[in-house]
């Protein structure tokens, strides 16, 4: 519909510019054409000049006209004659002289052919000392406009008169054009809306008939041709969504013997240190697949749509201190100590968000600290209000700060951390990516992306950095639904 | 792990593929666990059950002649025993089915066979506490049943709030237990704005359960998450 608004704005400035085109050509025309016509002096300076060209002979006979004013009357084929002002009659005549020409003229005579003819000729009249000169031209040289009077109001309005003229012929020629395209404006909308729904995804159809069959036919057969391709890249979507979720589920019980007999022989005293020792690796590696083919698995679903989020208002912070717990529970070796160095005691920070994902997000996390540092590390965890207003136990003044939208899941260590090129390789990747390597010869990707996925299906973001710590740091960013709520803080005893 | 007691009860261990079945039977015995009878179909399995009623069922959901959420449906017929499942289905919709079931857990393959322990445990203790109520820890122990302490041969009431708290708590005995799930187990569902209170009451527990409640060594804090109760090792108890 815009489109056809601004078709039609385009048309009426296109016919603007044709008008003041068109009234500046015909100006100009006219121009050329009456200066053409002033070219020869008129009639009217005809008679003023030969007027002042009559002189009286010396001998007091009569009256001649000055040679140049003769040849001039002779160009242009015209007589003359000199009317006494007091006796009305001819004192004076060009030889020329027609025979139907009066010689004796009365009041009304005379102011007849002031305004127009004398036996057909146009005649013109000029005033000098000795009477009145009147000039009569060929018949068919001049017409006459014999009674040129105006009303006066229509003169005193003529600026107006003209506007409105020129508004109404706007409006007509609008009008033509309306009518003219009418048919061709009804033809594009449906196609124009046609268009514009394509983008959208949903299907589209037209009728096929009006001025523009052919276009609309076009159109509808686009519409199906995307529907078709839509169509089959959901299916593939899905094909390979549930070949992972196959290929997932099927693994899991191999892998659990697998994982089952290497913890066994790993805590096997009998056996050596060093069988201890390939065994505890065969079981690291194999927790390795596991994570891999469980990330893979929901990252897959997520990508695909195939696992909707059931987002509801969350308290963040019980869920990444329940996924630390988890973590330190799991952690018999107590090789990765997790420090909370969050406000204490902790706000509740409400996101909506789907818990589980959530949780999986930022276990996936504490994960990615494990596996990059075999040798042991501590992980740093705080959750906070970003915008710097975490490091108070106020709730007032928190609420009061107004610009804290976000709240802040960091996990960082002070491992082996990132160079910088693997870092921004990291931040710049929107795919699963595998990274040639980090210090610990550990890729990094897939339980990373699976970190953003979650964090964007939340409506978050992640980023990542070096910590302060040493080692490397990821920020979960998800937006602050309400204003901390504070703990019962300054009643109670204080542990 | 677990008190002895627990050790001495029936699993019932229901999985398709025998070298799982060995696996996790050998995981159980190491672990002090005798009684264990496996069964690779639903019909052993149900046979086996009618038999004898086991007193913990590890079932797998994927079974030759049905599946295990149907099984748990046979089962409860004749038996209320725990009921964990051992399954590769980890969907959301097959576990919230398990547990909609009434399972008492669900755990998805591949597992770490230690986690299967810990759980086990978990479960046979909630389940059989009425059988031994008491909770022993280093310097004294607690009778869940009466709600008491008994130090020095005393015994010191707790209170609601704190009977509560050492129930959750032993419940996850040597597992961190997160801040908000204590304050919900003891505030119900609403429980922001708790924290300060729940450290008041663990700080009266501390002192009816601890020889120096300013340095704890059965009830620690672990700084920001939550709290831990710390089992007795054998023969440490001095109740």
């Amino acid at each position: 519909m815009k489109d056809i608004l601004r078709l039609t704005r385009r048309f009426a400035g296109i016919m603007t510019l044709s008008f003041c085109l068109l009234f500046a050509v015909n100006i100009l025309l006219l121009s050329v054409i009456v200066s053409r016509q002033n070219s020869n002096g008129g009639p009217w300076t005809i008679a003023e000049e030969t007027a002042a060209a009559i002189l009286p002979l010396p001998d007091g006979g009569g009256f001649a006209l000055t040679p140049e004013a003769e040849a001039a009357l002779q160009n242009c084929g015209a007589w003359a004659v000199l009317i006494d002002e007091t006796t009305l009659r001819t004192v004076w005549q060009t030889e020329d002289l027609p025979p139907s020409v009066p010689a004796v003229y009365s009041a009304s005579s005379i102011a007849g052919l002031t305004r127009g003819y004398i036996d057909g000729y146009p005649t013109f009249t000029a005033s000098c000392g000795f009477g009145l000169m009147v000039l009569g031209f060929p018949r068919e040289s001049y017409w006459k406009h014999m009674w040129p009077s105006w009303d006066y109001q229509f003169i005193a309005h003529v600026p107006q008169i003209f506007l409105l003229f020129a508004i109404s012929n706007a409006v007509v020629i609008f009008l033509i054009y309306l009518t003219a395209n009418y048919r061709l404006l009804r033809s594009i909308r449906p196609i124009a809306a046609g268009i514009q729904t394509l983008p959208a995804g949903r299907p589209v159809h037209i009728a096929e008939r009006g001025l523009l069959s052919g276009l609309a036919a076009s159109l509808n057969r686009t519409s199906e041709l995307l529907k078709n391709q839509q169509y089959e890249l959901r299916r593939k979507e899905t094909a390979r969504a549930n070949w992972i979720a196959g290929v997932s589920h099927d693994i899991r019980t191999p892998l659990s013997m697998v994982m089952g007999h290497a913890e066994q022989l790993k805590e096997d005293s009998i056996l050596p240190p060093a069988q201890q020792k390939k065994a505890a690796v065969i079981l690291r590696e194999s927790e390795r697949i596991r994570d891999l083919v469980s990330n893979l698995n929901l990252a897959s679903k997520l990508e695909y749509n195939m696992q909707p989020a059931c987002l509801k208002p969350e308290n963040v912070t019980a869920i990444v201190r329940q996924a630390a717990a988890d973590f330190i529970n799991a952690d018999i070796e107590e090789k990765y100590p997790v420090e909370w160095i969050g406000a204490q005691p902790a706000f509740a920070y409400t996101v909506m968000a789907d818990r589980e994902l959530l949780s999986r997000a930022v276990m996936n996390l504490f994960h990615n600290c494990k596996n990059h540092n075999e040798d042991g590390c501590t992980i740093y965890v705080s959750v906070e209000a970003a915008g710097g207003a975490t490091d108070t136990n106020s709730f007032c003044r928190i609420h009061g700060t107004g610009s804290d939208s976000l709240c802040r899941i960091r996990i960082e260590d002070d491992g082996a951390g990132l160079s910088d090129e693997e870092l921004e390789r990291l931040r710049t990747a929107s795919r699963p990516i595998a990274s040639d390597s980090d210090e610990s010869g550990q890729p990094h990707g897939l339980g990373l992306l699976l970190v953003r996925q979650i964090a964007e299906v939340s409506g978050g973001t992640v980023e990542m950095d070096h910590s302060n710590h040493g080692g490397f740091s990821v920020s979960i960013m998800l937006p602050l639904l309400r204003v901390p709520f504070s703990p019962d803080a300054d009643n109670t005893p204080q542990e | 792990m677990g008190a002895d007691y627990l050790k001495q009860k029936h699993i019932l261990l229901v999985d398709d593929e025998p070298a799982l079945l060995a696996l996790v039977t050998s995981v159980l015995e190491q672990e002090g666990y005798p009684f264990i009878r496996t069964a690779a179909t639903a019909a052993e399995a149900l046979s086996a059950a009618r038999a004898s009623a086991p007193d913990l069922a590890i079932l797998d959901v994927m079974l030759p002649d049905g599946n295990g959420f149907d099984l748990l449906v046979k089962l409860r017929v004749f038996t209320d025993c725990p009921v964990l499942f051992l399954t590769a289905r980890g969907e959301e919709e097959d576990r919230f089915r398990g547990f909609g079931l009434g399972a008492d857990d669900y755990m998805v393959k591949p597992f770490s066979p230690r986690e299967l322990l810990y759980r086990v445990a978990a479960i046979l203790r909630r389940t059989y506490r009425d059988e031994d109520p008491f909770v022993e820890l280093s310097g004294c122990r607690i009778d869940l049943t009466r709600a008491e302490v008994i130090r020095s041969g005393e015994r010191i009431p707790l209170t609601a709030k704190e009977y509560e708290l050492l129930s959750v708590l032993s419940r996850n005995s040597g597992r961190i237990v997160t801040i908000d799930a204590l304050c919900e187990a003891v505030w119900g569902d609403n429980p922001y704005g708790y924290e300060n209170s729940l450290m008041a009451h663990i700080r009266r527990i501390r002192e009816k359960i601890e020889q120096d409640p300013s340095h704890p060594v059965s009830l620690v804090t672990v700084k920001g998450l939550g709290y831990k109760l710390i089992p007795a090792k054998s023969g440490q108890n001095a109740s």
